[in-house]
């Protein structure tokens, strides 16, 4: 990718004017105490609504919508009660990229991004024969056979491998877990509030050596939403906007179904391609971001982005977060809200929430101190994506 | 063997039937590429990396190296996912069995064996060559 020409045409041109979402606490437990508080599309019309109020502007304002994956577009639109005049049904990557060229391109004015999803009272599995797309990509179907049954396996596969080959161990793990802990603790929203030690963790049992019970996300009920607009008009809104100044996307799709890229590579090669074009299009680097919000449905996504994006070099992540540190105690803060881990699985949803607030100023204490650029990232299903938001 | 476990059975596909057949009779057959040489996993008419449609069956050596592995604990009984690299290129998702999980290392040399599901399909899954009784 290094030789194509990088684009920095849509460096500030669209903002975050808006977000909302469920009450993820008081529908977690609901779940668990036997009720199903909404469907998908419910959670995704309550954090809707919360988030036209967040920005202050009226629902009649939106003309584009971009829904979550678990959810029919037009049903969206039907539930909303809105005809958008653009939308695309995609991810909390996809979808931030593809609204903000809509945007830049002039199909459409505001965009809802709207994402709901009843994952836990549903018991859907992310593991087996249909994982992963299933039959449609063949993606797991072949791993199936042999107990493949679960992502947790795949990361699994990948840690060792990585502890292998750079002398990260266990105790470096622990670190992400009990510093987004730290940081949930601190989080009204977040539905594990209870702080953990590195020996609390360590103790913990394993479900697929080497990952522990706490490198593992949780798995809940919820909706967010985003009113997404032009950097221009947003800064009318009610609240300071958080704008737009980098995406880079690079995709390992092409040995998807092997798995190999993510397994022998560490999503490096894509990292690096998008490292250029985010932090290229923001005119930035990794020394300007003031904390990383990282797709954590895993633990060990954090030390590979940590080196992935150019924070440390390739095998330094457990001397950087030995050394700088991850927490909001010292260095960079990763995981600011408490992540997959322990605030709210929303699928990358809820991270781009919390650097929406640090940007703000919002978020009391633990709010990252003259919080100029937050860094989004997500490395999942083959696909690397990061944002950086701003002033 | 297979210690009483469940297997989800596989799928033949157009591409993959002859793969299951042959693994039925002990055989470990590798798609290569005739225009570019390299094998590939799993196995395909198109190969992924010319995209030459002149690929074929070989015999594989059924042997290769752990790349990496991880023991699944959550699972009654526990079991070994592993990523072997085989001596023909290309890695493949498989189980380790007939093994202590706890002295595996990743670089051990394993060779294939056959561990039958309910339906009488051949996995092929893998085992230490320092342990292999065959």
């Amino acid at each position: 990718m290094s030789e194509k020409q990088l684009s920095r045409a849509m460096a500030g041109v669209a903002a975050i004017a808006g977000v909302g979402h469920s009450d993820w606490i008081a529908d977690y437990a609901a779940v668990r105490g036997g009720t199903k508080p909404h469907d998908s599309f419910g959670y995704g019309a309550i954090a809707f609504k919360r988030a036209l109020e967040d920005a202050g502007i009226d629902k009649s304002e939106i003309d584009g919508l971009v829904s979550g994956p678990p959810t029919a577009h037009e049903r969206m639109c039907e539930v909303l009660g809105i005809d958008p005049r653009w939308g695309v049904q995609a991810d909390a990557m996809m979808g931030i990229q593809a609204a903000a060229l809509a945007i830049h391109g002039g199909m459409c004015e505001v965009v809802a991004l709207v994402y709901g999803n009843d994952q836990r009272s549903a018991a859907v599995n992310y593991g087996g024969s249909n994982a992963a797309g299933g039959n449609a990509f063949l993606s797991y179907i072949y791993h199936a056979p042999w107990g493949f049954t679960s992502q947790g396996a795949l990361y699994a596969i990948m840690l060792r491998r990585f502890m292998h080959d750079t002398g990260f161990s266990e105790r470096d793990m622990a670190e992400v877990a009990v510093a987004q802990r730290l940081h949930s603790s601190l989080n009204p929203h977040a539905i594990m509030q209870k702080r953990i030690t590195i020996e609390d963790y360590l103790a913990s049992h394993y479900v697929t050596e080497p990952l522990h019970l706490f490198d593992y996300c949780l798995i809940n009920d919820g909706g967010v939403a985003f009113i997404m607009m032009s950097a221009e008009r947003a800064r009318r809104c009610k609240k300071k906007p958080a704008v737009i100044h980098g995406i880079g996307r690079y995709d390992l799709s092409r040995e998807a179904t092997s798995l190999t890229p993510r397994l022998t590579n560490f999503y490096r090669p894509a990292q690096k391609a998008v490292a250029e074009q985010a932090f290229g299009m923001a005119g930035i680097g990794p020394k300007d971001v003031s904390c990383m919000q990282v797709y954590d449905s895993f633990s060990v996504h954090v030390p590979l982005a940590l080196e992935g994006y150019g924070y440390c070099g390739y095998g330094e992540a457990a001397r950087f977060i030995r050394e700088t540190g991850i927490s909001l105690e010292r260095g960079i803060p990763v995981n600011t809200s408490g992540g997959h881990l322990s605030e709210s699985y929303m699928q990358g949803w809820n991270h781009q929430v919390e650097a929406v607030r640090q940007i703000r100023g919002e978020c009391g204490p633990r709010q990252v101190p003259d919080c100029r650029f937050v860094h989004y990232s997500s490395d999942v299903a083959g696909k690397a994506l990061s944002i950086i938001y701003g002033h | 063997m297979s210690d009483g476990r469940i297997f989800i059975e596989p799928v033949p596909t157009a591409e993959t039937e002859a793969f299951w057949a042959g693994t039925a009779e002990g055989r470990f057959l590798v798609r290569r590429c005739r225009s570019c040489g390299k094998a590939h996993w799993y196995p395909r008419t198109i190969c992924p990396f010319c995209s030459s449609d002149e690929t074929e069956w070989v015999e594989g050596t059924g042997e290769g190296t752990i790349y990496s592995f991880s023991i699944m604990r959550r699972a009654k009984p526990n079991y070994v996912m592993a990523y072997v690299t085989l001596t023909e290129g290309p890695t493949m998702m498989t189980n380790i069995v007939d093994c202590d999980p706890e002295s595996l290392r990743i670089g051990d040399a394993v060779r294939v064996t056959y561990v039958k599901t309910a339906e009488g399909r051949a996995l092929p899954m893998f085992t230490p060559k320092s342990e292999a009784s065959a």
